[in-house]
């Protein structure tokens, strides 16, 4: 007798399906192989995160939402006090830029007198995260400006208190931003008390980073503020990073231990700035 | 015809908001405790509706996966479309397991999918091995039942 009609359609079916697999598979190792020796995917990669956009948007909707809520139901007072606290902040902000641009004609004037060229404004770019690495080892966070607004790769991310990290790959709509604390990070920073120039590495601890190999008789102490070096080219100078929060010397040991905490709030990050520097300010070290 | 449309509509819009749940930012002591959201929907969709799902979508929506994640383009593509095809290729024998039979297969493919991930990782760049990342993965297993009523539910009502 023969095969019953719906033995053989599963059967072939079941066939068919491995065949799909096997062909799967090649193409996910010719995918790989491509994207791990060279950057020839980032195109496609590109195109295909602007059909990402939905997934965004609906990662981001409970915020929104209870945002838009909070904003709606919260109680009238309240947002008189924050409108108070808001002019009284932004008065004193206002007061300081007035120092600011003084002190920026000054430095512009010496700058020309010097006959160096001056320093050009960085152009700071607003973004919202929109997704997180899902291993929690991993600090990288995507968020929601890409190259459709000029966000590209290597630019430095930084919100309102200190530097958070740098862009480590553009797509249209979004961009992965490495944060200081991503155990494969580094970041070539300054001691703003000494000038000591040092490296400090992410540990994978949010609260943390490491400066390594700096001698025992090193003159440096807790409370020490770290500020971008510049070098290395890859962040723009003086842009806070970290205070010092423990310094230690363990008896024959070559070298300190020293710890310091992020001033950026790393653990739950809502709004960055991407600072776009000056084309003229980019070191060429070759 | 209507009825297949709809049907393929509701797998990818479940398929679409698993994997925004994966990378939806969370505290950092609910990071810990983050299900496989999008392992898990597409386990579901290869037992349940094989003639719907296959291992070519799953094999795209990886693709989807590493772009929203940033990982290697084409690791989850793989792994992905690997345990879509043993779902399918186990679906009517799963299908009739009792309950905790058929989490100890989810959990085990669900292990298969992150095994290889991680390998896929490690050739790129170190790879960091730690017990917590693998509570995501029980959890996933445990929570099989409620998500596979849950879907189940809402397909009916749905279509």
């Amino acid at each position: 007798m023969p095969l019953s009609g719906e033995a053989t359609t599963t059967r072939s079916r079941g066939q068919y399906s491995a065949s799909k697999l096997l062909v799967s598979l090649i193409f996910s190792f010719g995918l790989m192989y491509l994207d791990h020796k060279d950057q020839y995917l980032n195109k496609v990669r590109s195109y295909i995160s602007a059909t990402t956009y939905p997934i965004y948007v609906v990662t981001n909707a409970p915020k929104n939402i209870f945002l838009n809520l909070k904003e709606t139901m919260g109680q009238k007072e309240k947002i008189v006090i924050e409108n108070q606290r808001l002019k009284t902040e932004n008065i004193t902000l206002s007061s300081k830029i007035q120092q600011i641009y003084k002190l920026e004609k000054e430095n512009k004037r010496l700058h020309d007198l010097l006959d160096s060229k001056p320093k050009t404004e960085d152009i700071f770019v607003l973004a919202e995260i929109v997704a997180e690495n899902p291993d929690p080892f991993k600090h990288r966070i995507i968020i929601n400006k890409g190259s459709k607004d000029n966000v590209h790769v290597s630019q430095t991310v930084a919100d309102s208190r200190g530097i958070i990290g740098h862009v480590i790959r553009d797509q249209i709509f979004g961009s992965e931003v490495l944060l200081i604390t991503d155990p494969e990070h580094a970041i070539p920073i300054e001691v703003a008390r000494t000038g000591l120039r040092s490296i400090a590495l992410g540990i994978g601890s949010y609260e943390k980073i490491q400066l390594s190999y700096l001698a025992v008789n090193t003159d440096i102490q807790e409370g020490d503020i770290l500020l971008t070096s510049g070098l290395g080219g890859q962040y723009p100078v003086g842009y806070p990073v970290a205070i010092i929060d423990k310094v230690s010397a363990q008896k024959g040991e070559p070298f300190l231990e020293v710890r310091a905490k992020p001033f950026a709030k790393l653990r739950n990050i809502n709004e960055v700035w991407v600072i776009q520097r000056a084309v003229d300010e980019a070191i060429d070290f070759e | 015809m209507n009825r297949q449309i709809k049907n393929n509509l509701f797998t990818w819009a479940i398929l679409m908001i698993s994997c925004s749940l994966y990378v939806v930012p969370l505290p950092e002591f609910l990071s810990f405790f983050r299900p496989p959201w999008l392992s898990l929907s597409v386990i579901f969709f290869s037992i349940m509706t094989p003639a719907g799902f296959g291992v070519f979508s799953a094999f795209f929506i990886g693709l989807l996966a590493d772009v929203v994640q940033g990982s290697i383009f084409g690791g989850h593509a793989m792994a992905l479309s690997l345990i879509a095809y043993l779902s399918y290729r186990f679906h009517l024998q799963i299908r009739v397991f009792p309950m905790w039979q058929m989490m100890l297969s989810v959990l085990l493919m669900l292990l298969l999918n992150e095994l290889l991930v991680l390998w896929i990782e490690g050739i790129k760049e170190q790879m960091t091995f730690n017990y917590i990342r693998w509570l995501g993965i029980v959890l996933g297993a445990l929570i099989w039942p409620i998500f596979m009523a849950f879907l189940l539910n809402l397909k009916s009502k749905i279509l």
